[in-house]
C-alpha cells in the first residue's frame, strides 16, 4: 500500500550544500503522529536550481514543491495536510 | 557540533557568485553587483535595512578575496571591491599573515558585556539579594525592577545564584564563550577582536557566532585561477572527511573535481597510513627511551594549542608529520611543480600549509560545494572514477575521533608493545585543563589522541553536510 505523502529530498549538488543536507535526518525525525503515513526518498536534481532567483534547498511533498525547505516546514506542511 | 544554519547559507551564496564570476571571467565588470544583486531594492532586511546587508555583503566578499575584513583608513572604507580583486592578483600569496580568522565589524552586533541579565521573572521583591550581595554595586532598581549596569557587571553570577526566582540568566557571548584559549574579547567599542598571538585557528568562534560575523580568510581566488589556467597542472588533495559531504559516493566526487579542472585527485588518507606507520615507530622508540606519554600531532588548532598555550607539554607532541604533509610530499615528487590544494573541513590547516614547502591552498567543502555550484557540476550525475592515488581503509578513519589512536595503538600491539590511550575527542576549556596536567597524571605507557573537533574532523568548521549525517557515509566507506 504506498503512503498518503511520499517526500522527495532534492540531493543535487546545490540544494545539498546550500541546506538540503539536513533533510538527510527527516526519516530519523519524523514524529510517531505522521511516520506512518510519509515515504522518504532521495532524489536527483529536481531541476528546480537552474530557475532564477531559486531558493534552495528544494523538496517534493506529492505535487508540491517546497522552496528553502527546512525539517521544520516540511513536518509542519505534512500535519497541515493530513 | 556543526548545525547548519542561516548565516552559513549566506555564506555559502556569496561565494557561489564570487566563484561564478571568476569562471565567466566578468570578476572586475560585476564584483561590486554581488552585495546588490543579493539584496535588491525593496527586498526584506535581515539588520536594520538593506544598506547594513550589503556593507555587511561587501565585507564578506573582501574576505572571500583573501582580505582581512578591517578597514582601516578612509581610503578602505570607499575602496570598490573590483580593485580588491586587482590587489589580490597582484599580492597573489603576499596577501595572507597569521590572521587566518577575521571579524566583520560591521556584522558583529556587540554582544552586551554582562552575561547575566534580568529577566521579567523579576518581582521587584523586597528582600532583593540581587543588589545587597553584588560586589560591584552594579545592581539598580528602576520601576520595580533590578536592571544590572553592563559597565559595572563583571560576570562573577552572584545575583543568579541568590535570585529566589530565577529571574536572572545566564547569557554568554557565543563566541567568547566557543574559544577555548580566550583569544577573542572585546575592543572599546564593544566588538570583538581576535588576538593572533592567542588564536589557535580552531574555527569555533565562527560556527558560534549567530550573525556570521567571523569568517575565514578565503584561497578560493587562487584556486580558481590555478585550475582555470590550462598550462598549470593541479592536484586536489582531499582529505577522509569527504564522506558524506555531497551525499554520495567518493569516485563520483573524483569526477567531479576533473571536471572543475584538477588534473589529478589524491586521497589524503594515502598520507594518514605513512603518518600512523611513522606515529606508532616513534611511539615505540620513545617508550625505548624511557618515555610514557606521546601524543598525535595530525590536528593543526591541537599543536597551536599546545605551542601557545601550554608550552610546558610541548616534548610529549609527536614530531611525526601530519597526512596532508606526507601526501603534499608524495605528491611534489610526482609531479613536480604542480599546485597542491588540500580540501578538507579545517580551518587551522591554512596555517599548517602555509608553514610547509608541501602544500599551496586550502579550502574547505563548504568552498568546494559552492565551487561545484557556480561550474554547474552536479556531484550526484557525476560517473565513477578512480582517485590517481588512493589508500586504505586505516587511513581513512583518520576523518573520526579515535581512528587515529586505533590505528597507532593496534600497530604497536601487533609489535608487541601494549599501551594505552583514551582519545581526547573535543578541545573546550575543560579539555585544556586536562592536558594541563596530562604528563602528572598518565602513569603507564600511553598514545593519546587530540581532535579539537568534537567527533573528529567530520565535524570540522568547513563541513557542507550534518556530521550525523556524514558518519553513515564513512562508515559504508570503511567497510
Ligand atoms: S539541486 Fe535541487 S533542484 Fe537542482
Amino acid at each position: 500500500m504506498s503512503k498518503k505523502f511520499k517526500v522527495s529530498i532534492c540531493s543535487g549538488t546545490t540544494c545539498y550544500v546550500l541546506g538540503g543536507a539536513q533533510m538527510m535526518l527527516l526519516e530519523d525525525c519524523l514524529p510517531v503522529d505522521i511516520k506512518d503515513d510519509v515515504e522518504v526518498v532521495g532524489s536527483s536534481c529536481l531541476q528546480k536550481c537552474h530557475e532564477p532567483n531559486a531558493k534552495p534547498p528544494f523538496v517534493q511533498i506529492n505535487d508540491y514543491v517546497m522552496e528553502s525547505a527546512s525539517l521544520t516546514k516540511v513536518i509542519d506542511y505534512i500535519r497541515e495536510h493530513r | 557540533m556543526n548545525y547548519i544554519n542561516n548565516a552559513a547559507i549566506i555564506k555559502r551564496q556569496v561565494m557561489v557568485r564570487l566563484a561564478k564570476l571568476i569562471f565567466d571571467d566578468t570578476l572586475k565588470d560585476n564584483i561590486d553587483l554581488i552585495p546588490v544583486l543579493m539584496t535588491p531594492k525593496n527586498s526584506e532586511s535581515v539588520r536594520c535595512c538593506i544598506h547594513h546587508d550589503r556593507a555587511v555583503l561587501k565585507s564578506r566578499v573582501k574576505v572571500l578575496l583573501g582580505f582581512t575584513a578591517a578597514s582601516d583608513t578612509q581610503a578602505d572604507e570607499v575602496k570598490l571591491l573590483k580593485e580588491y580583486a586587482g590587489d589580490a592578483e597582484q599580492q597573489g600569496e603576499d596577501r595572507f599573515d597569521d590572521r587566518i580568522l577575521t571579524v566583520i565589524d560591521d556584522a558583529c552586533s556587540a554582544c552586551i558585556r554582562a552575561k547575566y541579565q534580568v529577566t521579567n521573572a523579576c518581582r521587584g521583591c523586597v528582600a532583593r539579594p540581587c543588589i545587597m550581595n553584588c560586589p560591584k554595586k552594579a545592581i539598580r532598581f528602576e520601576r520595580g525592577h533590578a536592571i544590572i549596569d553592563e559597565n559595572l557587571c563583571v560576570s562573577c553570577g552572584i545575583c543568579e545564584k541568590v535570585c529566589p526566582y530565577h529571574a536572572i540568566v545566564y547569557q554568554p557571548i557565543p563566541c567568547e564563550e566557543a574559544c577555548p584559549v580566550n583569544a577573542i574579547s572585546k575592543d572599546e567599542f564593544g566588538k570583538e577582536k581576535i588576538d593572533p598571538q592567542k588564536c589557535v585557528y580552531c574555527g569555533k568562534c565562527m560556527l558560534a557566532c549567530p550573525f556570521g560575523a567571523i569568517m575565514e580568510r578565503s584561497e578560493m581566488f587562487d584556486i580558481l585561477r590555478d585550475i582555470k589556467n590550462r598550462d598549470k597542472m593541479t592536484v586536489a588533495m582531499v582529505a577522509p572527511s569527504i564522506a558524506g559531504q555531497f551525499n554520495t559516493d567518493f569516485g563520483k566526487i573524483v569526477s567531479a573535481l576533473k571536471k572543475l579542472g584538477f588534473d589529478k585527485v589524491v586521497e589524503v588518507a594515502y598520507g594518514a597510513d605513512i603518518t600512523a606507520q611513522k606515529e606508532t615507530e616513534e611511539f615505540i622508540e620513545r617508550l625505548g627511551h624511557k618515555q610514557t606519554l606521546m601524543t598525535s600531532s595530525c590536528c593543526p588548532a591541537y599543536v597551536q594549542i599546545i605551542k601557545k598555550h601550554i608550552p610546558s607539554m610541548r616534548s610529549y607532541v609527536s614530531d611525526t608529520y601530519s597526512p596532508m604533509i606526507y601526501t603534499g610530499e608524495w605528491v611534489s615528487n610526482q609531479w613536480p611543480g604542480a599546485a597542491r590544494v588540500f580540501i578538507g573541513p579545517c580551518v587551522a590547516k591554512r596555517f599548517e600549509a602555509r608553514e610547509s614547502a608541501y602544500v599551496d591552498n586550502v579550502m574547505t567543502y563548504e568552498e568546494l560545494g559552492s565551487i561545484l555550484i557556480a561550474a554547474g557540476v552536479d556531484v550526484v550525475e557525476c560517473d565513477d572514477q578512480e582517485p590517481d592515488k588512493s589508500a586504505s581503509i586505516i587511513g581513512r578513519g583518520f576523518a573520526v575521533s579515535g581512528g587515529v589512536s586505533n590505528a597507532v595503538l593496534a600497530s604497536a600491539a601487533s609489535r608487541g608493545v601494549n599501551a594505552v590511550g583514551k582519545p581526547i575527542n573535543g578541545i573546550n576549556n575543560k579539555t585544556v585543563s586536562l592536558l594541563k596536567v596530562l604528563d602528572k597524571t598518565i602513569k603507564e605507557p600511553a598514545f593519546i589522541e587530540v581532535m579539537t573537533c568534537e567527533g573528529g574532523c567530520l565535524n570540522g568548521p568547513g563541513v557542507t553536510s550534518s556530521p550525523v549525517v556524514a558518519k553513515k557515509f564513512l562508515d559504508k566507506m570503511l567497510k
